[in-house]
């Protein structure tokens, strides 16, 4: 045999097993991201993270992608959108990346974008939930960036909803100062006008605050019956325990994001039952394809993924399946590609307008409920009925 | 000593200005960076290294610049090189407030009076959202201007670390130092301290700024949080106490030493990068509390005016 001989027949043997050319015949695609791995948004960005793990074993596992293995390469942005910068331009001048997937959170995308769109790279923002990162001023379009999950102004419709169904009154909103949290707050005051709810009390709180006695103080003096709050993980688990402190007593209280977390529960025990939270996710929506994430998931990392777990991995996919439909890497092609695709993925639906904003996502509420996130809304994906009213802290 | 720092001083001055011809991106942002942090420590030790008043919330000249500077491109359409100029003097004005008051009281007053400074400025920028934006943040009209902001930000960087040079060689910068080993004895010599520990403040104030305002419009988008956090102002004291305090190429040393280590570790590093940056901090006071300048100059014959 020939030196080359055994490499052919190595060729040979695998067009016969798999009827495909082997994904590490040619260099990987090479897909980048800026995370939130540490600081104020870690936990959030770190499930993310996995998502994106999941979804480049997955691809790799059914051969790549263009016939060409898929490798991510991440950085840590500290949740600092300075650094997130930073780091998409070293991604993509350095490190010449093939594409890029999002950062975590709006703020963080919103600084990003101004760099991809700038170099021209496709980026699907599988986590970004504001509104006017896509929909821009005229003359300040952006081209090339794309929306996964539903807009932060439907965040909180689930909750007050499901209490003027049952005849609530008066709600307070309070949320962190940042620009998801604010939309979801301004979201939640339209759809409370709407419903004919009175907001009798609204303030904001800046990121990062740990000690909100000011503000619950002045919240129990307002008296609402339902508490919505536009949340992070770190603030949604220190206004609930400062609410018991207070014995501040709503008849519903929502947060927004992290409430979903098993660490909320992990973390508050107890106390986190009847809370509401809003989810982009759950792993029992019949989705096609969301069972055998949440299990691959569960088995990878111990741990039960999250909706952005779920978010990060469906962004991967949707890029990919773009990718694959343009049959080629170029951002044109591929923009074309993504912004006529319609998808079902195992987080839902995927369908974008002219300016790549989300139109078929759908959002659920659900409530703590003996351990387990019981949907509640909207009705067609419920599975349980909201436990109402929410007792008093002190007869739970 | 002085006969080979000039020549090589001329080398990477040259070096720098044709740096953006042949770097990537992401190295002419990060050398922009490392301009950048050299003018933060420099001027953060104009006041605090030099007259030992510790200023724990420079990071709100920045803030007001940023700030300053993005509205005037955002809202009246000024071009940003003017923009820049105007933050710096809005930094000016702000320490004018701020420093005519608390630089008459000794003490640890003014210490905590700029701590709350910060906190207060970022709290006024959400609470206007009418003009500011909040929470929500302020986008700038897209433009690629990576390469001038460099250079601008380059001269920024040369001017501050100029400025220390002539000061620290005037007889203004030995009234300085004076005040800082003792400011009765210097007083008793006769040196109008607040006045001169005034002017010492607003030179400071100045380049953070111009810096700020030139950041705002590099990066397109800029938050309270991201203008306004306390991790500004211990990175650039930290820079200048690793580099050497009160001395004039101490903050330079400090800033790209630092900077460069924190780029390495964080890209390979993301959970113990802190703590890394921690020790750093830890052995720099106890085993060089002078910084690496202050070592130098105490090892080998240097002059003490660098």
């Amino acid at each position: 045999m020939t030196p080359k001989a055994p490499a052919a027949l190595a060729v040979a043997l695998a067009l016969a097993v798999g009827g495909v050319v082997p994904a590490t015949a040619q260099a990987p695609i090479r897909i980048g991201a800026s995370l939130s791995l540490t600081g104020t948004y870690a936990k959030l960005g770190k499930n993310q993270h996995e998502g994106y793990q999941i979804c480049e074993k997955e691809l790799n596992a059914k051969g790549g992608l263009l016939g060409r293995k898929v490798q991510f390469v991440v950085y840590d942005d500290q949740s600092m959108p300075a650094t997130a910068v930073r780091l998409y331009e070293k991604l993509i001048t350095e490190d010449k990346v093939d594409g890029v997937m999002g950062p975590y959170s709006s703020p963080v995308t919103e600084a990003s974008v101004n760099v991809t769109e700038k170099y021209k790279k496709v980026m699907v923002a599988p986590l970004a939930a504001t509104t006017s990162i896509f929909k821009r001023p005229p003359g300040q379009k952006r081209n090339y960036v794309f929306m996964v999950i539903s807009p932060a102004e439907v965040y909180l419709e689930g909750l007050l909803d499901t209490g003027v169904k049952r005849g609530l009154k008066t709600v307070a909103v309070v949320n962190e100062d940042t620009l998801f949290s604010k939309a979801a707050a301004s979201g939640a005051e339209e759809v409370a006008k709407k419903k004919g709810l009175q907001v009798v009390f609204k303030e904001a709180y800046p990121k990062g605050n740990t000690d909100f006695s000011a503000l619950l103080t002045k919240v129990k003096a307002a008296n609402p019956d339902i508490v919505a709050a536009a949340t992070y993980f770190d603030d949604a688990v220190a206004l609930t325990r400062q609410m018991k402190e207070l014995a501040v007593n709503p008849k519903m209280f929502g947060v927004t994001v992290g409430g979903d977390l098993p660490e909320f529960y992990d973390t508050l025990k107890q106390n986190a039952e009847y809370i509401y939270g809003a989810t982009q996710w759950e792993h029992v929506l019949p989705y096609p394809g969301n069972q055998e994430f949440f299990d691959s998931y569960k088995k990878e990392f111990n741990h039960e993924p999250s909706y952005h777990s779920a978010a990060g991995y469906a962004g991967c996919l949707i890029y990919a399946e773009g990718v694959k439909r343009a049959n080629s890497l170029d951002a044109d092609r591929v923009r074309e590609q993504l912004l006529k695709l319609e998808m079902r993925t195992p987080f839902g639906d995927y369908k974008v307008d002219q300016d790549g904003f989300q139109v078929a996502h759908k959002m659920v509420t659900f409530q703590w409920q003996k351990e387990k996130k019981v949907i509640v809304w909207p009705e067609d994906l419920a599975k349980g009925k909201p436990l109402f009213p929410t007792p008093p802290w002190t007869s739970r | 000593m002085t006969r080979l720092l000039v020549p090589l001083m001329l080398v990477v001055l040259a070096a720098l200005t044709v740096y953006p011809i042949v770097g990537s991106g992401y190295g002419v942002r990060s050398v922009q960076q490392v301009f950048m942090w050299i003018t933060l420590a420099g001027s953060w030790n104009l006041i605090s290294g030099l007259t030992g008043y510790v200023s724990f919330g420079h990071v709100a000249f920045f803030g007001a610049g940023a700030y300053a500077g993005a509205l005037l491109v955002a809202s009246a359409g000024w071009p940003w090189p003017l923009a820049a100029l105007a933050g710096g003097a809005a930094a000016v004005l702000l320490a004018v407030v701020i420093g005519y008051p608390c630089l008459r009281l000794k003490g640890p007053y003014f210490a905590i009076a700029m701590l709350g400074l910060n906190e207060v400025l970022r709290a006024l920028v959400s609470y206007f959202e009418g003009i500011t934006g909040g929470g929500n943040g302020l986008s700038l009209p897209t433009l690629d201007a990576s390469v001038p902001i460099y250079y601008v930000m380059g001269v920024l960087a040369l001017v501050v670390t100029g400025l220390s040079w002539l000061i620290v060689t005037s007889r203004f910068g030995l009234r300085l130092m004076t005040i800082r080993e003792d400011e009765l004895a210097a007083e008793a010599m006769g040196i109008d301290t607040f006045h001169h520990k005034l002017g010492a403040f607003l030179l400071s104030a100045a380049g953070p700024g111009v810096a700020g305002a030139l950041m705002a419009r590099d990066q397109g988008y800029i938050e309270p949080i991201s203008v306004f956090p306390l991790a500004i102002t211990v990175t650039m004291i930290v820079m200048a106490l690793f580099g050497g305090k009160g001395t004039v190429f101490g903050p330079v040393i400090g800033a790209v030493v630092l900077f460069v280590a924190q780029e390495i570790v964080w890209a390979r590093y993301p959970y113990v990068h802190p703590l890394l940056f921690g020790a750093i901090i830890v052995a720099v006071v106890l085993l060089m509390p002078r910084g690496v300048l202050g070592l130098l100059q105490q090892r080998y014959r240097m002059p003490r005016t660098i």
